[in-house]
């Protein structure tokens, strides 16, 4: 709207049309206004109506309204204002500079305040509430830039002369300061370890450059040992840090002992299992060993009572040997419990012997009746036998 | 302990003289102190920056965060030059004010990935109120926003020499690094041991150094704290006047919080827009009972076939 506006205006000024003559063709516009809605002539109409259209536009714009008025005046005038609007241009842009004061420049005043650089980047700057359209992908790739700029170098500079300590004229030891001679670079910020690096290298040139340049000047540097004074860390606070630091080397013992220990119970499970078969196997060779000798014993009874003696101390030491723990309580601890407890039927008359009991013959031995047990050795033979 | 420290001033009483002859001596004092609404954190860094600065004068919390001029007449009242001022904000958000006190410049910046002494189990120690070696990043000279930056730094953690209560030796190293748009802060203690033979022998450096006398060798062992700084604003007045520098790249933590919550909000419009989306296919269909388009009857439909 305002740019057709300014085009009229500046058609307008081409025709250089003052105001004097405008307003005796307004006078004349309207007096034909009048004739034809009195007399209704028809070839005037479309051009009448055109006028008032344009006088509709004309109060929409915020331009004075007689100077629209003499636009449509102009247009009527004109049929042909297209074909001279190439001359038109020289001015227009005079008149345009004109209704950009009055009309919609509102940052006029910022401008003042900001320096060139940032009338550059106005133009690059987005609002924010343009931005939520945006995908998420787009929206990472974007720098959201809602202010502008001040960067005000001049007053920056001015402020900055107005402080600054004379540094290049003071002694290194008044100031203490060390500007690295070139910037420190960090590619990647985020990577603590390498960040860190970079900040303990910056200071750690620092530290040995001012040792030197103090050393130089004379002044002390170095704490002696026998300086004692407050420190920043009082030494409650270095406890702590210590007993923290033990407990997390306590921490790393046990927790590396502990893996340890986990290991090995993997492994001992196999080493255990090893173990118990290999004690089957032996009780098992004992066992062969034993109905070995009983079936000896029994074939051939006329053995020398040494031998036998001998043979049963055998025997008692074979057949003794600790009762292992699993074996006392094998797989039958379950049977037992539950014939204690009560499972598996009645208990009545449990005890009470019956056809099996009185056939068993367990406990008898004919060799027990006949001689008895192996007699007890005579009294000097006995002494013989401690001696 | 005391000889020794006469002992020191008095090498040291010629040197002190001179520059006061000169024109101008550095001569700095801070105030420190904070608003309300700091969280405990806050309330220990600021201790230990305070403690890390002799020349400094700690003030109670201002109860105003509106009427920061203020703190100029304080800083008079309290003879400082320097203003060092922490403005929490909504018991999260920390923001650093530095300024010059009674002319400015005045810095506000905001405090990220803050770390207190207490927290971060450092081994190093320095002695409370020795003087620092301050070194920065080359890229502070490149800008003048950032030079402006570095004075002030300059004037305020840095100890001045013959500050009333600074120790007479150095033994820690302040960094201010320049990185990602950021300023971070480190704070090391100069640890200097004699040299092992194995790591001069290693080493073409340390040799010549031996020659000249027993020169230690120094590594850094971090104190703390640690913090990083957003600059955000330059006023050409202390807490006032206009504003001379204004960074376009920092992201007020409000905003950053706001996105994450529409983002999250985001989810739910999003799937509920495809349930209205899915709706309006099945209607396209014609496998809704009402709406959308009628499926034609088929001649093969069970209803029709046995009506």
């Amino acid at each position: 709207m305002v740019n057709k506006g300014k085009l009229k205006m500046a058609l307008a000024a081409d025709k250089s049309t003052g105001y004097k003559k405008l307003n005796l063709k307004k006078k004349e516009k309207l007096a034909r206004k009048t004739k034809s809605k009195k007399g209704g002539d028809t070839p005037d109409v479309g051009k009448i109506v055109e006028g008032e259209w344009e006088d509709v536009e004309g109060s929409e714009d915020e331009v004075a309204e007689d100077e629209e008025e003499a636009v449509g005046a102009a247009v009527e005038e004109s049929v042909s204002d297209e074909e001279e609007d190439d001359e038109v241009a020289g001015k227009m842009e005079i008149d345009f500079a004109g209704i950009d004061e009055s009309d919609s420049d509102s940052s006029a005043g910022e401008n003042d305040q900001n320096n060139s650089d940032s009338e550059e980047e106005d133009d690059e700057d987005i609002p924010v509430s343009d931005l939520e359209d945006l995908s998420d992908g787009e929206k990472e790739d974007l720098i959201p830039h809602q202010r502008l700029t001040i960067n005000n170098t001049v007053a920056l500079n001015a402020a900055l002369k107005r402080i600054s300590l004379p540094v290049s004229k003071m002694t290194f030891s008044e100031h203490q300061t060390i500007t690295t001679s070139e910037p420190v670079v960090i590619d990647d910020v985020s990577d603590d370890l390498k960040r860190e690096l970079a900040f303990y290298a910056q200071s750690l040139s620092a530290a040995q450059q001012g040792r030197k340049l103090l050393k130089e000047e004379g002044v002390p540097f170095t704490r002696p040992t026998d300086y004692f004074a407050e420190m920043v860390k009082a030494d409650e606070h270095m406890a702590k840090i210590k007993a923290k630091l033990i407990e997390e080397a306590a921490g790393k013992k046990a927790s590396a002992e502990a893996r340890k220990q986990r290991d090995l119970k993997k492994f001992g499970k196999q080493v255990q299992v090893a173990k118990l078969q290999e004690r089957d196997k032996e009780r098992k060779q004992t066992l062969d060993k034993i109905k070995d000798l009983k079936r000896k014993r029994q074939g051939a009874d006329t053995t020398t009572t040494n031998e036998a003696d001998l043979f049963d101390v055998a025997l008692e030491e074979e057949t003794s040997s600790k009762p292992s723990r699993k074996n006392r309580e094998g797989p039958n601890k379950r049977a037992k419990k539950d014939e204690k407890y009560g499972h598996g039927g009645k208990k009545r008359f449990k005890k009470s012997g019956d056809a099996m009991s009185t056939g068993d013959l367990k406990g008898f031995s004919s060799k027990k009746m006949k001689g008895g047990a192996a007699k007890r050795p005579g009294k000097a033979r006995r002494a013989g036998g401690k001696r | 302990m005391a000889s020794v420290y006469k002992s020191l001033s008095k090498t040291n009483g010629q040197k002190e003289e001179a520059p006061a002859n000169g024109v101008k001596r550095n001569k700095q004092r801070v105030l420190i102190l904070s608003s309300r609404g700091i969280t405990y954190r806050h309330r220990h860094l600021l201790n230990d920056l305070a403690s890390l600065l002799p020349h400094s004068r700690k003030d109670a919390k201002l109860d105003t965060k509106s009427k920061l001029y203020q703190l100029n007449e304080l800083a008079e009242l309290y003879n400082c030059n320097n203003v060092f001022f922490f403005e929490a904000r909504k018991g999260k958000d920390l923001y650093l004010w530095m300024s010059k006190a009674p002319n400015g410049p005045t810095v506000k910046m905001h405090m990220q990935n803050l770390h207190t002494m207490e927290e971060l189990h450092f081994t190093g120690n320095c002695l409370k109120g020795s003087r620092p070696i301050l070194s920065f990043d080359a890229s502070f000279d490149k800008e003048p926003h950032l030079r402006v930056l570095k004075e002030l730094f300059l004037h305020i953690f840095g100890v001045p020499k013959g500050a009333r209560k600074a120790k007479p030796f150095v033994d820690h190293v302040m960094g201010f690094t320049l990185a990602d748009g950021k300023i971070w802060i480190r704070n090391y203690q100069i640890n200097e041991t004699e040299p092992s033979k194995s790591t001069a022998a290693v080493d073409g450096e340390p040799k010549p150094k031996q020659k000249h006398g027993r020169e230690t060798e120094i590594s850094l062992v971090e104190i703390g704290p640690r913090f990083v700084l957003t600059p955000i604003v330059i006023q050409e007045g202390s807490f006032g006047g206009p504003i001379i520098y204004e960074n376009k790249e920092f992201v007020s933590p409000n905003q950053v919080r706001s996105e994450i919550r529409t983002k999250k909000a985001g989810r739910y419009n999003q799937r509920a827009e495809q349930g209205v989306e899915r709706l309006a296919k099945k209607g396209e269909l014609g496998l809704r009972t009402s709406g959308g388009r009628t499926m034609p009857v088929d001649e093969l439909d069970t209803g029709k076939l046995f009506a």
